[in-house]
């Protein structure tokens, strides 16, 4: 989570707000800002924390370990309508990486910014060109796209 | 449980630190913004 608050910057550039969940209580939340993170991050955690020491917010969504009783690493991208665009889960030992969730959050962006219209292939970036799906594309990607591309 | 891509995200309310200050989060009220929601295992932890 530190890694979300170091580029904490580009995610306000793209208007993305952060919330980070742990079974943590929201005590525990600051001496662990004020200890730990706030010498790894100049001025500390930008983003709320929250404390879900029932763990009901991740049983809420499938994030929850009943046997460990910790949360797993979900990360969720939820549009501006409230519904959950992408998610992904990870098991505690490996870490995200913040590239990728910035990539997929431009991608549904651009495909919201064309009203649905153009959809962003694989390994699409901004400058990237995307695909116009209609008739007219029906066995035709391949003119216009191919994984060279990605 | 019950989360899928392209479904409503489930709404919480739950207490939180923000910046020096202990307060509430609710996820509705962030209704009009992109939101990116990460759980983690626990504060102090390694990775």
């Amino acid at each position: 989570m530190s890694a979300v608050a170091a580029n904490y910057q580009k995610l306000q550039d793209l208007g993305v707000e952060v919330i980070s969940v742990s079974v943590d209580s929201h005590f525990v939340h600051k001496i662990w800002n004020d200890e730990e993170l706030s010498k790894m991050v100049d001025g500390g955690v930008p983003y709320h924390m929250v404390a879900d020491q029932a763990g009901n917010v991740g049983r809420a969504y499938g994030c929850w370990d009943e046997n460990q009783g910790v949360e797993l690493r979900g990360r969720f991208i939820i549009d501006p309508d409230g519904v959950i665009q992408a998610m992904e889960v990870l098991t505690p030992p490996v870490g995200r990486k913040l590239a990728e969730t910035i990539r997929q959050i431009q991608a549904y962006q651009h495909v919201r910014a064309t009203g649905g219209k153009e959809a962003c292939p694989a390994g699409w970036e901004p400058g990237k060109p995307t695909l116009k799906p209609g008739p007219d594309l029906v066995g035709k990607v391949w003119e216009v796209w191919n994984p060279s591309m990605e | 449980m019950g989360v899928q891509v392209g479904q409503k995200a489930p709404d919480f309310t739950a207490p939180a630190y923000y910046k020096g200050s202990f307060t509430n989060v609710t996820l509705s009220d962030y209704a009009g913004k992109w939101v990116m929601l990460c759980f983690y295992p626990g504060d102090f932890t390694f990775v």
